[in-house]
């Protein structure tokens, strides 16, 4: 009865099967029904909902960006554990998220962002994490735990981390200003561009307006789009990750991106430069992730204190060019990443998920769009 | 055979032909590149195709899109031709209603599509796998292969099976000896169109595949936020090379047959 | 033939429609379990109100509705409209005539059909990242006309409107010339050098014989082209640097950034009905006008 109950609360059994059981086992109808009410006030509110962790399991089944381990990572654990991994990959959280919240299951592990990890547990679709079996855990640097979007890690172990700032290449533009105001700089228009991404795009503006990259603030938001359309002649292309291609042929001279993207460009065009401007910028991380109804939880969690190996994390980091929070593999790095410095940190913002505002942010890079 | 055809119409074809195959030549170029971003030319070098014997999951991703696909060619071919010979040969109430419904699966967005096969197959629980990326690109497909043979049926003289069972053949010998052969244009037509819309389809793919099941495209669209390797430009390359010496084979095959038939 | 058989054939004989419905009825259910049923569930979805985090809570509003009606959007929907016109339009141009050649190519009919549909073995992104590099300002075309002197700077090819029609032209093309071909193969040759010999022009013959004849396949290669066009995305994206909006990417978006499921379906029944309505339209008008002759 109890192991009915357990996968009740766990979500991984219909409410119809559940009766169906528990008759079958002689409970009686108010024992059903308290557990059903129990169960519908929300599956976070199951404390136990991971259920007993048993016994490594053989399989293992990942769902990660792609490109996201080292070219060994993967086989190196398959070996030492014993488990066959099978590895998919998607192209952006959105698409994870959108799968998730479908109903889609049989992955063990997703590697969602910050406002994404708000996301899945504030839909009861996150595991909680068993620390007891995370022994690498001191390992990470406290910089980046216990972060607004889950306390206490109840629910992730960090990943990978970066920031987002501009790339430019500096046999083309003499001394760009540590500012996002260089893209109101008509000298390079045309040559520019900055994300496809309405949380970035506004961001950088609100930024240099001295607000929040989170703020649902109207005037302040209102006073970003007014920037980003006066920016948006100059830009030859809202583009993400891609552009670095545009930026080693030198189609683009000064690109809006992420600082990984822009470590793997340098490896191929030296004249690559990377500036997170004075205003402030932001900061994201992501992180490792169970979903409630994975299959292989116990392998999950041997993979998450894997990942935790200075060799293991370092590996990883020299192949995305991002930041690791492992505070023991950056010894190990080729190209280390240092951490921000506490007067960084201070204008550095983690993206947070803005719930019900998110509609008013689209609709306003709807508007950026159409301009 | 091309003797009545004016010239500037030859080169015409020639040269969209030409252009359509434009960008192949760059795909390939780049699959000998040295450089891991396709911008520039840097060096010759055979790495990528041999690269491609340790990517596991680009060829498991390529027995995928071969299975899908080709499963999902010929059932859509099969049900589309029933439709369309349904829709030509026979009136019945809601005929047109029923070919105008037709185009609803072409007009509907793929997110849309994806998402809502997913919550269905979900609520059903149905577990999600290769069998699944082919029910949905079946679905896809039907209205396109039926569309197509339809275009091929309409003016067709209908009486041609009934004069060949006025001369003894049943319905089933009139249907293979007389109406596949007429339709067979159309039906060629409608399953490359099936094949290569199912080969390169990726956001309804990507909502309806389990874990562990991959196409080409799940891998491909992947990487576009890091960069396409050029291991996919090597794995493009050897499909080209693939289809081309089938069709040369498939050729000289038809060719010989002709003349034995002779 | 059995007994069964024959009862079972005389029995579809004398019922005409049960005939159409047996040879309907396979296709059918594929496409009422797997796409109807799917996109009922989510035209029930744009009559709902948004979850916070994506998906939907139980209820009934027109909310989703009421917001599309925008000058914005409609906008949009405008602008995607014309670029799948005027992609059909160049598709027709470009692709008739390559149908016809290849409908009169007798032995070599398989192999041009298989040349057009080779290019797309291959994967859209790559084909795309390959048009990018000819059409960059630092790409192979540029570098070309350069180095020839045919022109002193390069010419501005990419992140134009002009690159998202060259890339829907490219991507739909095959879409134009299977359907025409499809329908002119029936050609026979003998009618032409029939009329030829009466002394018909060569645009006459094609006005009177070619034309009508590839008519079906003209509209269907028309509306295969521009009903998938409508719902195009990736390409302006890519090509067009992602600064205007289709219809296809505001759906797209209302299920990934936005999570406003509801108003994406909104937006893709609004279009839905008005397609469909219109290919209803033609098709009645069509059918009246040729009674008696299928």
């Amino acid at each position: 009865m109890e192991e009915v109950t357990r996968e009740l609360l766990g979500g991984r059994m219909s409410r119809r099967d559940f009766v169906a059981r528990a008759l079958a086992l002689g409970a009686s109808v108010a024992t059903i029904g308290s557990l059903l009410a129990a169960c519908a006030r929300g599956r976070s509110a199951a404390p136990a909902s991971s259920g007993a962790i048993g016994p490594i399991e053989k399989e293992l089944a990942i769902y990660n960006w792609s490109d996201y381990v080292a070219p060994d990572t993967i086989p190196n654990f398959e070996k030492e554990f014993g488990v066959e991994v099978t590895y998919d990959v998607y192209e952006s959280n959105e698409e994870m998220l959108a799968k998730l919240l479908a109903g889609a299951s049989g992955y063990d592990l997703v590697f969602p962002t910050g406002y994404a990890v708000q996301v899945l547990v504030a839909v009861g679709l996150a595991a909680t994490v068993d620390r007891s079996l995370i022994t690498n855990w001191g390992n990470l640097a406290p910089l980046f735990l216990n972060l607004s979007f889950d306390p206490g890690n109840a629910h992730t172990v960090p990943y990978q981390w970066g920031v987002s700032g501009y790339a430019y290449r500096s046999d083309k533009v003499a001394s760009p200003p540590d500012s996002w105001g260089v893209f109101f700089d008509r000298t390079y228009a045309g040559k520019m561009t900055q994300m496809d991404d309405g949380r970035e795009v506004l961001g950088s503006f609100l930024k240099y307006r001295g607000h929040s990259v989170n703020s649902v603030d109207p005037a302040q938001l209102a006073a970003a789009k007014a920037d980003a359309i006066a920016v948006k002649p100059s830009l030859q292309a809202y583009i993400s990750a891609p552009v670095k291609g545009q930026l080693i042929s030198g189609d683009v001279w000064l690109a809006q991106m992420w600082n990984g993207d822009c470590t793997q460009a340098q490896a191929e065009q030296p004249a690559i430069q990377f500036v997170v401007p004075r205003e402030g910028a932001a900061i994201w991380q992501d992180s490792l992730l169970i979903p409630i109804n994975a299959k292989h939880k116990r392998a999950a969690h041997e993979f998450m204190n894997y990942i935790l190996r200075p060799d293991v994390g370092a590996a990883i980091s020299d192949t995305t060019g991002y930041g690791s929070p492992n505070v023991r593999a950056l010894p190990l790095m080729k190209r280390p990443v240092p951490y921000p410095t506490a007067d960084e940190l201070s204008r550095l913002e983690f993206q947070t998920d803005l719930g019900r505002a998110t509609a008013l942010v689209d609709q306003i890079w709807t508007e950026i769009k159409s301009a | 055979m091309g003797a009545r055809l004016p010239r500037w119409l030859l080169a015409f074809t020639a040269a969209v032909l030409a252009l359509l195959h434009l960008p192949l030549v760059v795909l390939v170029a780049f699959s000998f590149n040295a450089s891991k971003f396709s911008v520039e030319w840097t060096a010759f070098t055979l790495n990528w195709y041999r690269r491609l014997a340790e990517r596991r999951d680009i060829l498991r991703a390529l027995r995928g899109s071969l299975i899908v696909g080709g499963s999902a060619t010929l059932l859509s071919v099969a049900l589309g031709t029933l439709i369309a010979l349904a829709l030509a040969r026979h009136r019945f109430r809601g005929r047109t209603i029923y070919e105008a419904m037709l185009y609803a699966p072409i007009v509907t967005p793929e997110i849309v599509v994806g998402i809502s096969m997913l919550i269905l197959l979900v609520l059903v629980h149905v577990p999600l796998g290769l069998a699944t990326i082919t029910i949905a690109h079946v679905a896809f497909s039907v209205p396109f292969v039926a569309v197509v043979v339809l275009a091929r049926l309409s003016g067709m003289d209908e009486h041609l099976e009934e004069a060949a069972m006025t001369l003894g053949a049943d319905e089933i010998a009139a249907f293979w000896k007389i109406t596949v052969p007429l339709l067979w244009p159309g039906i060629l037509a409608g399953a490359l169109l099936a094949f290569i819309m199912s080969f390169d389809d990726y956001v309804i793919t990507s909502f309806v595949a389990g874990s562990g099941s991959s196409t080409l495209p799940l891998v491909i669209y992947g990487m576009v936020r890091r960069n396409i390797e050029p291991s996919i430009n090597a794995i493009s390359t050897l499909i080209l090379v693939a289809t081309v010496v089938l069709l040369y084979l498939s050729d000289r095959m038809s060719r010989r047959a002709a003349t034995v038939d002779e | 033939m059995s007994t069964r058989r024959r009862r079972l054939l005389g029995w579809l004989e004398r019922h005409p429609e049960a005939q159409a419905w047996a040879l309907l009825g396979p296709g059918t259910i594929w496409m009422v379990v797997s796409f109807v049923i799917p996109v009922l569930i989510m035209c029930a979805y744009s009559l709902m109100p948004r979850g916070t985090y994506g998906g939907v809570e139980v209820g009934f509003t027109l909310e989703a509705y009421q917001r599309f009606f925008n000058p914005v959007y409609l906008i949009i929907l405008e602008r995607t409209f014309v670029a799948a016109l005027l992609c059909t339009a160049l598709c027709v141009l470009l692709g008739y005539p390559v149908a016809y050649v290849i409908a009169r190519s007798g032995r070599w009919k398989n192999v041009l059909l298989f040349l057009v549909v080779l290019p797309f073995w291959t994967s859209f992104l790559v084909r795309t990242f390959a048009l990018i590099f000819l059409m960059r300002d630092t790409g192979l075309i540029n570098s070309w006309l350069l180095k020839l002197g045919l022109v002193r700077e390069p010419i501005t090819m990419l992140y134009t409107s002009f690159a998202v029609l060259t890339g829907l032209v490219y991507g739909f093309l095959p879409f134009m010339i299977l359907p025409i071909y499809a329908s002119l193969e029936k050609l026979d040759p003998a009618l032409l050098e029939a009329a030829e010999i009466l002394g018909a022009k060569p645009a006459a013959r094609f006005r009177r014989i070619t034309l009508p004849l590839s008519r079906p396949g003209l509209v269907a290669g028309c509306l295969l082209v521009f009903i998938p066009a409508l719902g195009s995305f990736l390409t302006s994206d890519l090509l067009g640097g992602a600064k205007e909006l289709l219809i296809g990417n505001l759906v797209q978006n209302q299920f990934t950034t936005a999570r406003n499921w509801p108003f994406g379906s909104a937006a893709s029944t609004v279009v839905m009905v008005l397609v469909l309505g219109a290919v209803l339209i033609y098709l009645r008008v069509r059918d009246r006008e040729t009674v008696g002759v299928i």
